[in-house]
């Protein structure tokens, strides 16, 4: 049998209300308040979730880290090994145009995962990349930026630089890319000429990087083609001379 | 209908503390205190379902702190998670150190940095050109009220200063009181003539798009 004590309704000046149940097994060791403070043992309805007395949870677990965080804005993902470059990286992009995620070669997998639909760029140094990021890399039009000696697992369309400043101006120009009247808004989407806001990851992939491309299957330009005709926009994703998807002007329609 | 935003203040030192929300009410804010990380998570907890500060203001160096159980990191990843439309503004005396910063970005990605040696009142300037924002023909007027410069006109709702703080992002709301009354602004907008509108992009995302007009202020720096 456990009892406990309640203060009652003051009808009186003072009350006391007593209730009593039948006790769960006892278990070796007793739970405490403090463990009910934390949210566990036998006692964790006395102080229930938001409410007094019950202590929020918190961990320095790395995957509780804010850059591994779902999320839908544009996103540079910086694999380095120290965060050096993706500080510097932060500086050199305009604000608002994109977030920044500092990743390590042991998370950039997981961080990658996270920008949703796929990073818009990668850039990297000195670090192998992961199977998990190499596979989104093979699969998606991902701006790749490679600072020193490349690594195995990048597509055919990575740029290498051997020169910090040379990577900064090429973030930077990326960035500010206008073709045809459209560019990055910011966050997200793609501003077309006539103000207009298209959403696509692919699009704005292919803005960034024109006059480059992607060397990547054809079926995954279709619904960027799709949409910037159904916009009147005078442009479309076609492969060029070097086989790479690019956005080239479209030809003119001709009504009758 | 009034309801005025709050503001998450991480800040060890009781002194600068005071002064933090000392400002903060002054301006008619509801400032939520905090000297511990500990405390502020619990705060955010508390105030999960009823409430999402407009901003955060994080000091990232706890020596001070009444309890050491919980980091600046650990807020800030909490606020990256859940609350990743609040500003945060992390300041530090070693925000030069990239260890430092590399730290700050990785809990979270979006967080502003202000060096803590250039002052409070350096601190609290920044603070103020974020809050009291033009956009468009609108106007924050100390954190807390909407006006509509031609008319005078004044909007009372915390709903409508996170959209005004946040223009041109797009801000998630989160309950149905929220996105009622970030309707109602709209409307608001409609029935003044401003050259901002609100734009709904689905699920309770929206975001104030301005009609560029001539003499428009731009957005200052932040």
């Amino acid at each position: 049998m456990s009892v406990r004590a309640l203060s009652g309704p003051a009808t009186d000046g003072y009350g006391v209300s007593v209730s009593a149940w039948l006790a769960h097994h006892t278990p070796v060791s007793t739970p405490t308040l403090a463990e009910a403070d934390r949210g566990h043992g036998l006692l964790r309805s006395l102080a229930r979730f938001g409410g007094e007395g019950y202590r929020v949870e918190f961990t320095d677990a790395p995957w509780m880290l804010g850059v591994r965080a779902p999320d839908r804005s544009r996103a540079i993902l910086v694999v380095t090994v120290d965060g050096e470059l993706a500080v510097a990286v932060r500086d050199a992009v305009p604000r608002r145009m994109a977030v920044i995620r500092d990743a390590r070669s042991d998370d950039a997998g997981e961080i990658a995962s996270a920008c949703l639909p796929w990073p818009w760029m990668v850039v990297g140094s000195h670090v192998s990349v992961a199977p998990a990021l190499a596979r989104i890399l093979r699969e998606r039009p991902v701006l790749t930026f490679w600072l020193g000696a490349a690594p195995d697992g990048l597509p055919g369309h990575a740029r290498i630089f051997d020169r910090p400043a040379a990577l900064f101006a090429a973030i930077r120009g990326a960035c500010e890319a206008t073709v045809g009247g459209m560019r990055l808004a910011p966050g997200s989407g793609v501003e077309l000429g006539d103000g207009t806001l298209l959403r696509g990851a692919t699009l704005e992939s292919l803005v960034a990087a024109y006059p480059a491309g992607f060397a990547l299957p054809t079926r995954s330009f279709r619904a960027v083609s799709e949409a910037l005709a159904r916009h009147n926009t005078g442009w479309t994703a076609q492969r060029d001379g070097s086989t790479r998807m690019t956005l080239v002007p479209s030809a003119p329609v001709t009504r009758r | 209908m009034r309801a005025n935003p709050e503001v998450l203040i991480l800040e060890d030192d009781a002194e600068t503390l005071d002064e933090l929300q000392g400002h903060f009410a002054r301006k008619r804010f509801h400032p939520l205190g905090a000297r511990s990380a500990a405390r502020a998570l619990s705060l955010l907890e508390h105030n999960r379902y009823s409430s999402r500060p407009v901003l955060a203001i994080i000091d990232w160096d706890l020596g001070k702190a009444p309890d050491r159980s919980a980091s600046s990191g650990d807020v800030l990843s909490r606020l990256a998670r859940e609350l990743r439309e609040c500003p945060v503004i992390v300041y530090s005396q070693n925000i030069d150190a990239f260890n430092v910063r590399s730290q700050i970005q990785r809990s979270h990605p979006r967080a502003l940095l202000h060096d803590k040696r250039d002052g409070d009142a350096s601190l609290l300037e920044r603070i103020d050109r974020m809050l009291d924002r033009t956009v468009g023909d609108l106007r924050i007027h100390d954190g807390t009220v909407v006006v509509h410069l031609p008319t005078l006109d004044q909007h009372h709702h915390r709903e409508a200063i996170r959209l005004v703080v946040h223009h041109p992002d797009i801000v998630t709301f989160h309950s149905d009181t929220a996105t009622k009354a970030v309707r109602r602004f709209g409307e608001w907008l409609h029935g003044h003539g401003s050259a901002v509108r609100l734009v709904s992009h689905g699920n309770r995302k929206y975001r104030l798009s301005v009609t560029a007009t001539e003499g428009s202020a731009p957005d200052p720096e932040v």
